[in-house]
């Protein structure tokens, strides 16, 4: 109890505006400031995802899209890491690859889908690696960043007692890169949550994407934004849940927040 | 020990040839690019040198000839105290309980024992060169090599880590090679002095420190330790003198 206490005496502001906001628009829907026909209060909408929930509309769509999403950033993460390593430890690798992703990294996501649709045939294949691109891209490039950034003179010290070939990477090199990858993956998993909602609105019929698009087209306007929300939900859930889990795996980590 | 010295380009140390004493405790001092840090990392096989020798003599075969310790501690920051201690043993493929007995050996002579969980981040920064100092001699090496080691902590600091690399060396009584810019320093620690001229680092005389052991703070208030100090300083000031006029002559040209 006094800990939870302590927590929102400190970070008050993070529960107070959110609430600021849904409240100021509740009151402006109902006081007819904002058209309830396109405005709809918080309250309806809420009324709206008790049903979406009830009749399992909503858990449909969300296992669908949770399902691409866990594919494509497995794939993303593990090809993601591995580039990222090869890419710091050799610099000819990197000098090769760096104007290739540079060129390949800005493209907007969504535009990979055509291009992946003529490699593989069409299906869930599609939407998955799709999803995948820009995640790859963005744990790759923190990857490397993380093992460039590690100081020389703590490698040097390592050598000096010892530390070789296969022990010289896994007692300093990777885990001195593993803050900056699980930067990576954050960014990355929150990364594949927007793709996967754009290619679902572009071309799937179900997942919360679809379910979104859906709902604004037949003008369920509640139903659209009670999606919305679990999909912000569920981005926040995803990255919180990330860093928490890298607070307990890198202990040794100074957060920004504690300096 | 004997180490010879011959460069040639963009020579950092000429003709460098010292011979240190088993279990003595040698101090270098210099002006800036003077090579004394070259001369260490030369030592302590970081760097090769491009001509001459270094000759160690091994008393018990199979621990490590040198052992560094850091002017910037670099420990490893994802390692707990403990762990950073037995880093060299656990690549050297000591087994789990004696590398963990001799750590705990080691830390409890820095008085460390109670931070071997923690991670280097929790520890100040004379802590962190504690650490680093028992990391070194955690692997037993026949010469300690100690590259300013004091120079980014506080006065204070500084001056009680002194009083305390005095009290580990006479435990432990380990052949150290010491780089240092304070004369005061090398005159509180050393058994001998040695002066390096400006690039390239030559010998340019070694002083014997004859001040007696065991040696504390107090010395500073002898005669002797002051007539040393400003014999030492006169020596030193001709080198800074010249290092800087060739500094400002090759700015001009």
């Amino acid at each position: 109890m006094t800990r939870a206490r302590r927590w929102f005496a400190e970070h008050w502001l993070a529960v107070a505006s959110p609430a600021a906001v849904l409240l100021g628009w509740e009151w402006a829907s109902a006081a007819g400031l904002l058209r309830e026909a396109f405005f709809p209060r918080p309250s309806t909408v809420l009324v709206h995802l008790e049903r979406l929930l009830a009749d399992g509309t909503l858990w449909n769509h969300a296992s669908v899209t949770l399902a691409r999403i866990g594919w494509a950033f497995a794939l993303a993460a593990v090809l993601g890491v591995a580039v990222g390593l090869a890419m710091g430890l050799w610099r000819r690798l990197r000098e090769s690859l760096d104007p290739v992703f540079a060129v390949i990294y800005p493209i907007p996501s969504i535009l990979f889908l055509p291009l992946v649709s003529f490699l593989v045939p069409a299906g869930e294949v599609v939407a998955v690696l799709t999803t995948a691109v820009t995640s790859f891209f963005l744990i790759a490039f923190t990857t490397t960043h993380g093992v460039r950034q590690i100081e020389p003179r703590v490698v040097e010290a390592a050598v000096h007692f010892g530390a070789r070939g296969v022990r010289l990477f896994t007692t300093v090199l990777l885990p001195g890169a593993l803050p900056f990858i699980f930067t990576g993956l954050r960014l990355g998993l929150g990364y594949a949550l927007i793709v996967v909602v754009a290619v679902e609105i572009v071309a799937a019929s179900r997942g919360l994407g679809a379910l979104l698009w859906l709902s604004w087209q037949v003008l369920k306007v509640e139903d659209m934004y009670a999606t919305f929300l679990v999909i912000a939900l569920l981005g926040a859930v995803l990255s919180y849940g990330l860093a928490a889990l890298r607070t307990r795996l890198l202990p040794w980590v100074q957060d920004v927040a504690e300096r | 020990m004997t180490f010879e010295s011959h460069g040639h380009v963009v020579p950092a140390l000429d003709r460098v040839s010292l011979d240190v004493a088993a279990g003595e405790f040698l101090c270098i001092v210099g002006p800036s690019g003077s090579g004394k840090s070259t001369l260490l990392r030369v030592l302590a096989g970081l760097h090769r040198q491009s001509a001459g020798e270094v000759r160690i003599e091994a008393e018990h075969p199979g621990a490590p000839l040198t052992a560094m310790v850091f002017q910037e501690h670099a420990l490893l920051p994802w390692r707990t105290v403990l762990d950073n201690v037995t880093f060299g043993l656990e690549n050297r493929g000591v087994a789990r309980a004696e590398r963990d007995a001799r750590a705990g050996d080691m830390l409890a002579l820095v008085g460390l024992t109670r931070f071997a969980r923690h991670y280097p981040h929790q520890l100040s920064g004379g802590m962190k060169q504690r650490v680093g100092i028992a990391r070194a001699l955690a692997t037993d090496p026949e010469v300690l090599l100690m590259d300013e080691p004091l120079a980014a902590l506080d006065a204070q600091t500084r001056t009680i880590m002194q009083e305390e690399l005095l009290r580990i060396w006479a435990t432990l009584g380990k052949t150290v090679i010491y780089v240092t810019h304070s004369l005061e320093e090398a005159l509180l620690l050393g058994d001998r002095v040695v002066l390096l001229t400006a690039r390239p680092g030559r010998v340019s005389r070694v002083f014997p420190v004859d001040l007696g052991r065991p040696r504390g703070l107090e010395i500073r208030a002898s005669p002797a330790y002051g007539a040393l100090l400003e014999k030492l300083w006169s020596e030193l000031r001709d080198e800074v003198v010249r290092a800087m006029s060739e500094e400002r002559s090759a700015d001009a040209g």
